[in-house]
């Protein structure tokens, strides 16, 4: 009923009460500041900041903190801070953006800062970064997945790839040797295939490889560590210049990629079409990927199944290549904000040099900033080292352009009709050339 | 002399009846008109949803509709649906209604378990099904294969995804269509079944020529009613498959969501809607007409 209710309420916004937009301000609580002048009153005048990012209670704890230690010391200046459900973040965004009422800052992940860039609803903070931001410190791949025309318009909270997981105890009762912890040494798709094959036991409800760390999923975790596969093949999603992706998402390396995906699912069915809930945690997979904020997951949720003798991680697995997918989320201010130097106060305390040492220590996440990688020794040992190797050598950030919402569904869509429907690697490549072909040129007119 | 007076009667009783009228007219154009009016708009522009600028477009939109795969998939899906849906639930429903309508003791013990579906929120209906359809782990496929039968894999295989949807609309609606058969039912009158009776008319003779000949007018609403449901069906979609498995769920709601939110491509979604719209709308008065009835009672 809430759903239908504020998808209503979303399509009644979107499509234009520009009529109420203007003293509907007040009500969702975008900026009070006006209020508070209209008030008269004599102190030095407060400002309020609205803040939205979706709900992941660890992050929203290391938040939560950082907002308090950032009010008491500036005291002008509160922060309205509010969680949205994951799911219906994206939505909420565009449409309050759509609303002409957006938050002052939005939390992003990476790859959809271009759309909201290209559409200027997000400022560009160079000029802010080379005052105080510390630009600098910031590691080169996300600095890049966070660039879109030259100009940077996100400060990231953290990085994040995916590495591979795997059920320590049924390779050893399967005699299957364990994976190097060598980023340099990862196994190949054939390797980690063998071993699924070995580990695969259907009377147990037991698969051999997850590929894909939330399975089919309707959101951005099924294209993220599924655009890996393609560059690990040697195939492109866009071209170099980002404008077609004839002739590199259609190439026979891409057809290579799909071909051993559907095997995966069709074939050797060592794969799960449906992954349940926490598969790999209740040992119902034994080989699966995932990033750094598994580690807390599991200490909350399955504190009995530990690091060393239940689980392991390894480097991700590689074909032709070595690549994992990068990129992560990070804080935009929005162009209607009326207080943007405030925000960026803010998003730079939060991003910054001291800030991201609270949120690392906090969320566990993979930093963003040399700085914060620099002051803690665990960073640097088993199993963080091998995330941030495999992100300093082996990092390929999600394409940064306008049309990404189209490529991340047309990958998404792409993966699902081999995988699921077990369509023809042709066509259905051919269909996600097309539909990002239309998003591109949608984004030209 | 009588006849002004008469006119002055009208005027003032028509007066009133505007005065009725108008503040539901006021939030009816404040609310749907306008934004159908700015829908309108949109539809033949190129508008993006969070964009300050957007060019027009003509019949671009509408042109581009009619050779887009996926949109045509989708409202092969939604139709599919509907004409699953309608005969089955209201076969279903019908029986149901004739079962609650006798009066035996207990009977409100089972229109009150017939009913509950239709109180439980959508969204949550659609989340226990989820959990129900697992092919591994949920309870429908832990019985199925305990007995020894196959199990189904509702949310995973694209060829009957559609009737894991379908048997939850049906599971959700079917109490709330009763009601109103029951309602029709307990508006035919007792002497006419005992009419029937005396001249020998068996029970499937009295069902065939006096319950659904009266019925007609419940079945008018009840047919037109689960067509606009049906045809409109979004959230048990976006909440168990998200269009999948391999986009076979996607319906036309879902795709002008998508288009709209996910894609930001508002123009375009908005000539899907008022494409569909206008589908509808042609639907909904054939189905009037067909159903235009004079017997009385």
């Amino acid at each position: 009923m809430k759903k239908s209710l504020l998808l209503l309420l979303a399509i009644l916004v979107a499509i234009g009460l520009a009529a109420c937009s203007s003293n509907s301000n007040s009500s969702s609580g975008t900026n009070s500041a006006s209020g508070s002048e209209a008030a008269g009153e004599p102190e030095a005048e407060t400002v309020t900041l609205s803040f939205w990012r979706h709900d992941y209670a660890p992050e929203a704890e290391a938040l939560k903190k950082l907002i308090a230690s950032f009010e008491e010391k500036h005291p002008n200046i509160k922060i309205d801070f509010q969680m949205i459900p994951n799911d219906q973040y994206e939505t909420k965004v565009r449409t309050a953006l759509a609303g002409g009422n957006p938050p002052d800052i939005m939390a992003l992940d990476a790859p959809t800062l271009a759309s909201y860039a290209n559409q200027e609803a997000i400022i560009p903070l160079d000029d802010y970064f080379a005052k105080d931001g510390n630009k600098d410190d910031l590691l080169k791949p996300v600095i890049e997945g966070l660039t879109f025309n030259g100009k940077m318009y996100a400060a990231p909270n953290n990085e994040g790839t995916i590495v591979m997981f795997y059920n320590k105890k049924m390779f050893e009762e399967k005699g299957i040797p364990l994976p190097s912890k060598n980023v340099d040494e990862a196994w190949t798709w054939d390797q980690v295939l063998d071993a699924a094959r070995k580990l695969n036991d259907p009377s147990k409800g037991v698969y051999g490889w997850s590929p894909t760390p939330w399975g089919f999923a309707g959101h951005e975790g099924a294209p993220y560590s599924e655009m890996a596969f393609l560059w690990q093949a040697g195939a492109e999603i866009l071209s170099p210049d980002l404008t077609t992706s004839k002739g590199y998402l259609d190439s026979a390396e891409a057809k290579k990629a799909m071909t051993f995906w559907k095997s995966l699912y069709n074939t050797e069915k060592v794969s799960p079409k449906e992954l349940p809930q926490d598969a790999f945690w209740n040992g119902k997979v034994a080989i699966h990927v995932d990033g750094p904020f598994a580690f807390s997951y599991q200490e909350q949720n399955f504190p009995d199944f530990k690091m060393g003798t239940d689980y392991d991680v390894a480097p991700l697995w590689k074909d032709k290549n070595m690549i994992g997918t990068t990129g992560s989320w990070g804080m935009a201010i929005t162009s209607k904000s009326e207080h943007p130097d405030e925000a960026w106060q803010f998003v730079n305390w939060v991003t910054g040099v001291e800030g991201s040492k609270v949120w690392y220590e906090e969320t566990k996440n993979l930093p963003a900033r040399q700085s914060t990688f620099d002051s803690f020794a665990e960073l640097k040992e088993y199993p963080m080292n091998i995330y941030a190797e495999q992100l300093a050598k082996y990092g390929h950030p999600r394409p940064v352009t306008p049309a990404y919402p189209a490529i991340s569904e047309a990958i998404r869509l792409l993966f699902e009709d081999v995988g699921l429907g077990n369509a023809d690697v042709d066509e259905s490549l051919a269909k996600a050339v097309k539909k990002i072909e239309d998003g591109i040129a949608l984004q030209k007119q | 002399m009588k006849r002004l007076k008469f006119a002055a009667y009208d005027k003032q009783e028509s007066r009133a009846a505007y005065l009725f009228i108008f503040p539901a007219f006021l939030l009816l154009a404040l609310f749907i008109f306008y934004p159908m009016f700015r829908a309108l708009l949109i539809s033949f522009q190129n508008y993006n949803l969070i964009s300050t600028r957007s060019a027009f477009a003509g019949l671009d939109n509408y042109a581009k509709l009619f050779t887009d795969r996926d949109f045509g998939a989708s409202l092969w899906h939604s139709f599919y649906f509907t004409l699953v849906v309608l005969p089955v639930q209201t076969a279903i429903s019908l029986g149901l209604a004739l079962l609650v309508q006798r009066k035996f003791r207990g009977v409100g013990f089972f229109r009150t378990v017939y009913f509950i579906p239709v109180v439980v929120s959508f969204a949550i209906a659609s989340t226990i099904f989820k959990l129900l359809y697992n092919k591994d782990y949920g309870m429908l496929n832990v019985i199925l294969k305990g007995i020894g039968l196959q199990g189904v894999d509702f949310l995973s295989n694209p060829d009957i995804s559609m009737w894991g949807i379908i048997i939850l609309c049906i599971w959700r609606a079917m109490g709330f269509v009763m009601i109103i058969f029951l309602a029709g039912l307990n508006n035919i009158p007792e002497s006419l079944y005992e009419a029937a009776h005396v001249d020998g008319a068996n029970p499937l003779q009295r069902f065939y020529l006096i319950t659904i000949p009266l019925l007609k007018r419940t079945m008018a609403f009840v047919v037109i009613i689960t067509t606009m449901d049906a045809l409109k069906i979004f959230i048990p979609i976006y909440i168990t498959t998200s269009g999948g498995p391999a986009g076979s769920t996607s319906t036309v709601v879902h795709f002008i969501y998508e288009t709209a939110f996910k894609q930001m491509n508002m123009g375009y979604a908005a000539a899907a809607a008022f494409l569909f719209f206008f589908l509808v709308l042609a639907i909904s008065v054939v189905q009037l007409r067909i159903f235009r009835t004079d017997v009385e009672y």
